[in-house]
């Protein structure tokens, strides 16, 4: 059977197993049920299931690693790493604020230009920072480390301080195999920014009642699709539907991990001498930073997670872009938009809503219309952005701990249990 | 033969030309847009400043409304070259060239101010045929001036069709593969193309190997263009015309000079002399 005449088989099953359920579904003539075609439902089934599968970064020695993990969230919260031992990783990503902060923008030592992201399902992500200015999420956690504005560190303090405190020397050896005072400085800091990468990776956003209607969709389950509201099923028809936010905001994520412009300003504060390049800066820091996947800290021997970078090259179009963000979670990361400047989702809906074309290329985000809300519409769209919320905040996380004090033997090898 | 103040003469009239060939390229920018929002946020003296920043010797500069456009001319007529754009807003976009009312608008400004051309408007395909689009490709005619047309390798044909002495700058070269562009070119002796917004040419300092042919088979008629489209991209004009310098090094100096400003200068050189 030629590969075409399979895959129109195995299309007709599925559209075959769906038909019963749509018809179901669809129960056009009772008021208030939501109708559903095919292309819609093909779309919301897309978007999941949650959680995603993860497998440790192959371009990061210590990804799934227990000792890591414990040393990277250590470190995170710690504030002897900024040289004025007053900001940490934490100050900025508050665990209950879905680990962002909850501000327009923030201050390490002194304000910073662009909203700070959250760090949860880091994991699933190509590209970090608003700007994709590294190409994995250990070279990323470095950046903070070294930028100015926010801890404004070194790697030879940042070294000094592993080596000098003996349990986190002995955290570090257990960790890497090798005690810090053994590496340069450099070199302890790209361990640094891995094992934070390690404990990053555990940061997953739980299962939504979005979730629980994608997959009550997929088994065809009325009863249980039924209990997700009403305005929730609206607004997501809008998001697979005419909104076309499915179109950037994909998969399970609710993002292609890509960069947009999406006609937000990229002037720095208001000022219209300095300006935000976004994307188009963010690749040439990438290709300029010695830690990128091409350089000699990627411990991917096969450099299969290199591919990206060597295609990546900076173009017109990518000056003024940023990064789509997952929506998952949306609910607790505001302000929103690169620069923090919406407070609520409701601005962002009437953003899209009203569109102004004037700052979009006409060659450019072809798929970017105005798209002329009810009012009505809007509230339905924010309540199906809302049901991408956790039925929580995520819970408070921070520096106390109660492990023992790191002892080193010879089955910290051993030890190391942590399955992704 | 030299002696000691000959040798220092020699030597300087050897590195004369080494030194010049060195100078960063004149631009001559024909794709700028100066729109209400940029310059709400940016006076002309500061637009001005941006443009002699990036070393844009010349720039052909429409703006919406053409009140932006007036403003800039105004603070720099020897840097400055007008070009007539067809909204009034942004939202005649769409709708312009069967909009009676921008045909008005039109023929109000060019008997008012002066320009080098009428553009950038955006048309494709048949519109070009529409009403207000005849009519703008007349006043061309009858002012004696260019047409920034953005449009498809259909809308050029009409355009000669209508009038096949018109003089067309193609903007953004369609967006068309270099082979089209180079079949455009050969058949139409008046057309030139724009390469904003573009970045298919060139990568990392390289040209591609089908742009290249097209550059050296017309290396009269190509130029470059930052395209402003927004206020915060007048900051991305320095960046424009050094990464355009870039992959001009590909190039022979001949060639990559006539791309840069010569192709501009002698095209519209001569237009709004005072």
């Amino acid at each position: 059977m030629t590969k075409w005449k399979k895959n129109l088989l195995v299309g007709a099953v599925v559209a075959g197993a769906l038909a019963p359920w749509l018809t179901g579904v669809t129960e056009a003539n009772e008021p208030g049920i939501i109708e559903f075609n095919p292309a819609e439902v093909s779309r919301i089934l897309s978007h999941g299931p949650w959680p995603m599968n993860w497998s440790p970064d192959p371009s990061n020695r210590v990804s799934g690693s227990t000792h890591a993990v414990d040393l990277g969230e250590r470190l995170f919260f710690d504030e002897k790493l900024s040289v004025k031992e007053n900001v940490s990783c934490g100050t900025c990503h508050v665990a209950e604020y879905n680990w962002t902060d909850g501000v327009k923008r923030n201050q390490g030592q002194a304000m910073v230009d662009r909203n700070t992201p959250t760090l949860m399902n880091m994991r699933h992500h190509r590209w970090f920072a608003l700007d994709g200015a590294a190409d994995s999420l250990w070279a990323q956690s470095m950046r903070p480390i070294v930028d100015p504005r926010e801890l404004a560190s070194n790697a030879t303090h940042v070294a000094q301080y592993v080596r000098k405190d003996a349990d986190l020397s002995c955290r570090y050896e257990k960790t890497f195999g090798v005690s810090p005072a053994k590496q340069d400085d450099e070199t302890v800091l790209v361990g640094v920014g891995k094992v934070m990468a390690a404990f990053q990776e555990t940061l997953v956003t739980e299962f939504t009642p979005f979730d629980q209607f994608r997959d009550a969709l997929a088994r065809g389950d009325k009863a249980a699709a039924a209990l997700y509201p009403r305005d929730a099923k609206r607004g997501l028809q809008i998001f697979v539907g005419k909104g076309n936010c499915s179109t950037c905001h994909t998969g399970p994520m609710f993002t292609n991990g890509e960069f947009h412009d999406v006609g937000v300003s990229h002037f720095i504060d208001g000022d219209s001498k300095k300006v935000d390049g976004g994307r188009h800066d963010g690749i040439k820091k990438l290709m300029a930073s010695k830690f990128n996947l091409l350089g000699p800290y990627n411990d991917d021997t096969t450099r299969a997670t290199a591919i990206k970078t060597t295609h990546v090259k900076p173009e017109h179009r990518n000056f003024g872009e940023f990064k789509v963000p997952s929506l998952r979670n949306v609910g607790y990361t505001g302000p929103y938009m690169h620069s923090g400047e919406m407070l609520t989702l409701d601005q962002v809906v009437r953003h899209y809503s009203d569109l102004n074309v004037d700052r979009l290329h006409a060659d450019g985000e072809s798929l970017l219309k105005p798209l002329k809300l009810t009012q009505r519409e809007s509230a339905d769209l924010v309540a199906f952005l809302q049901s991408l919320n956790m039925d929580r905040a995520p819970p408070w996380r921070g520096k106390e701990y109660a492990n023992p004090p790191c002892v080193l033997n010879a089955r910290a090898a051993a030890d190391d249990t942590y399955a992704p | 033969m030299c002696g000691f103040r000959e040798i220092i003469l020699c030597g300087l009239m050897v590195l004369a030309p080494i030194a010049r060939a060195a100078d960063p390229l004149p631009i001559f920018d024909a794709h700028v847009h100066y729109s209400q929002e940029a310059w709400e946020r940016m006076p002309p003296k500061e637009a001005i400043a941006l443009l002699r920043k990036a070393g844009v010797t010349r720039a052909l500069v429409s703006s919406t409304n053409d009140d932006g456009n007036q403003k800039l001319f105004a603070e720099a007529p020897d840097l400055i070259l007008p070009s007539l754009r067809t909204y009034r807003t942004r939202s005649d976009m769409g709708t312009w060239f069967r909009d009676e009312g921008v045909a008005t608008y039109l023929q109000e400004r060019l008997k008012k101010y002066r320009y080098a051309a009428i553009g950038e408007f955006h048309v494709y395909g048949a519109d070009v045929d529409a009403p207000v689009a005849r009519l703008v490709v007349q006043l061309a005619k009858q002012y004696k001036l260019f047409l920034h047309a953005h449009t498809d390798v259909d809308g050029v044909e009409r355009i000669f069709r209508q009038d096949p002495a018109a003089r067309v700058l193609w903007a953004h070269s369609g967006f068309e593969r270099p082979e089209k562009v180079r079949e455009m070119l050969r058949k139409h002796k008046s057309l030139w193309s724009d390469l904003a917004f573009r970045n298919d040419h060139a990568a990392s300092g390289k040209l591609d190997a089908d742009w290249r042919a097209a550059f050296m088979e017309f290396p009269d008629r190509f130029m470059v263009g930052t395209d402003t489209y927004t206020a915060e991209r007048w900051h991305y004009v320095v960046e424009h015309a050094n990464w355009s310098r870039g992959w001009m090094t590909d190039l022979p100096r001949d060639v990559a000079e006539r791309i840069a400003y010569k192709n501009g200068n002698a095209v519209f050189g001569s237009m709004l002399k005072p």
